[in-house]
């Protein structure tokens, strides 16, 4: 596998099910939903006290990429580095890149969404308004469907997660797009609704939370945090997918690609949202 | 009118640096904090929630503090009192209007530029209604009555629900021996 994304982290999790490594050595593309996967996955093996080893990219871009993302700085904790982190880690600089919307960040309590919003307006500007086009009213839906998306983990996972965001120009509509990943190792969307709503499987739990507003919540006025980020991403010809147990739920604009519903899935624990926002 | 500085509020209870208004759990915390100051205020006093130094307010938070403070101040929770909100930009104004019309609430609010608006849901009649208050400043149903060719009850009636819906104050006074309601803007 050359390219980790959210397009091939599917076949990346049914390949690596029964390997006791994570084998990136012929990766030379990955993005923000391919570096937080890896690390939920690397979590959720750790949390059962299952060490993987990762096999880090030959490709010097790729490495360069994943250090400027912060990627090391977990991956050390979750994983056994090969070769040893050390021996690449903080040898680049980042002053030159300037497509870092925000690094690999965990999100564990309210307070780490204060911290994720006040970076992103810093950087709003370099980013979002220069290689997006977003006017002021853009960035700040921007940063609100970013506080909904992260706040899901809060509120809903039981658990805790990690968001990393990037700019990169996408060649297939040859357009500068901005990619959100929020992830988690929670309860996911069925058991967060199965308290108050009868679901029959996660494909069902994901299209009534986001098409229905459904939460796990009784009280009039929630549930609408996802609709928020549905209507900012629909609202700026984005896409949008949230995966969740077995399946996979996708919001997808006319340049899109990828089916709408996606079911029996290989399990994986939690929920992954995947934003993806093109330029105007 | 007492003024409720949001950003000094978000200074003094959040104690992480940040200017906005964002997650439910922070929410929370501010509304808990508004609402131990609003129960020191007295009866028919309005307290404006001044977001003018606030950056961003999503739509959790929107919910958490203004529509939940305007529902319970509906149900009587907070006495005699009003909620006017300040210094909003188009930004801001956006998430608390869907936090309120998700709950069928409105609020007065003061944008940045001066201009008064209403957020939320609010039938037309009673609308146009508040729209003659906030001309008037003060108002008796005889008065709407005689401007807008209405029934006396019919009049009566708009303003009272003006009032329960906490967005015109409302005072008696005796005039020619009897007791008339005035309808006051809270603005």
């Amino acid at each position: 596998m050359t390219h980790l994304s959210d397009d091939t982290f599917e076949s990346f999790l049914t390949l690596i099910s029964n390997q006791t490594q994570l084998d990136l050595r012929d990766i030379s593309f990955i993005d923000p939903y391919g570096m937080v996967g890896i690390l939920e996955i690397g979590r959720f093996f750790y949390s059962k006290g299952n060490n993987k080893s990762l096999i880090v990219p030959y490709s010097e871009d790729v490495l360069k990429y994943l250090e400027r993302m912060d990627f090391f700085k977990y991956a050390e904790k979750y994983f056994k580095l090969e070769p040893d982190a050390p021996k690449f880690i903080n040898q680049y600089s980042r002053k030159s890149f300037s497509d870092v919307l925000l690094e690999i960040t965990s999100i564990e309590k309210s307070d780490d969404i204060h911290f994720i919003v006040g970076k992103v307006k810093k950087r709003a500007h370099a980013i979002l308004e220069k290689h997006l086009h977003y006017n002021e009213r853009a960035i700040n839906g921007f940063i609100v469907a970013l506080s909904e998306a992260c706040q899901n983990i809060i509120e809903h996972s039981e658990n805790t997660g990690f968001v990393g965001i990037q700019k990169y120009h996408f060649q297939n509509i040859n357009k500068n797009v901005v990619k959100i990943a929020v992830m988690d190792l929670g309860i996911g969307f069925k058991k967060s609704l199965e308290g108050l709503h009868t679901i029959k499987d996660d494909i069902e739990a994901l299209e009534k939370a986001l098409l229905h507003g459904a939460s796990r919540y009784a009280d009039r006025g929630r549930g609408h945090g996802l609709a928020a980020v549905r209507r900012f991403v629909n609202e700026w010809n984005g896409k949008l997918s949230i995966r969740s147990g077995t399946a996979k739920f996708s919001i997808l604009p006319d340049w899109g690609y990828g089916k709408e519903r996606e079911k029996n899935l290989t399990f994986f624990p939690g929920a992954q949202i995947n934003i993806m926002l093109p330029e105007v | 009118m007492t003024t409720c500085n949001l950003f000094k509020l978000l200074k003094e209870e959040l104690k992480n640096g940040s200017s906005d208004l964002v997650t439910r759990p922070s929410g929370q915390i501010i509304r808990e904090r508004i609402e131990r100051d609003i129960e020191k205020e007295k009866n028919g006093e309005i307290i404006a929630l001044d977001f003018s130094k606030i950056g961003i307010i999503d739509y959790s938070c929107a919910d958490e503090i203004v529509a939940k403070l305007m529902s319970r101040l509906l149900g009587n929770e907070y006495g005699d009192k009003y909620i006017y909100l300040t210094g909003i930009n188009e930004n801001q104004k956006e998430n608390i209007e869907v936090a309120l019309e998700r709950k069928d609430l409105a609020v007065l609010a003061e944008m940045r530029d001066g201009k008064k608006i209403l957020l939320g849901n609010l039938n037309n009649y009673l609308r146009e209604t508040l729209e003659l208050v906030l001309k008037k400043d003060k108002i008796t149903a005889k008065d709407l009555s005689e401007i807008k060719k209405l029934e006396a009850n019919t009049s009566g009636t708009r303003l009272l629900n003006l009032h329960k819906k906490r967005l015109v104050k409302r005072m008696d006074e005796i005039r020619d021996g009897g007791r008339v309601w005035i309808y006051e803007s809270i603005s």
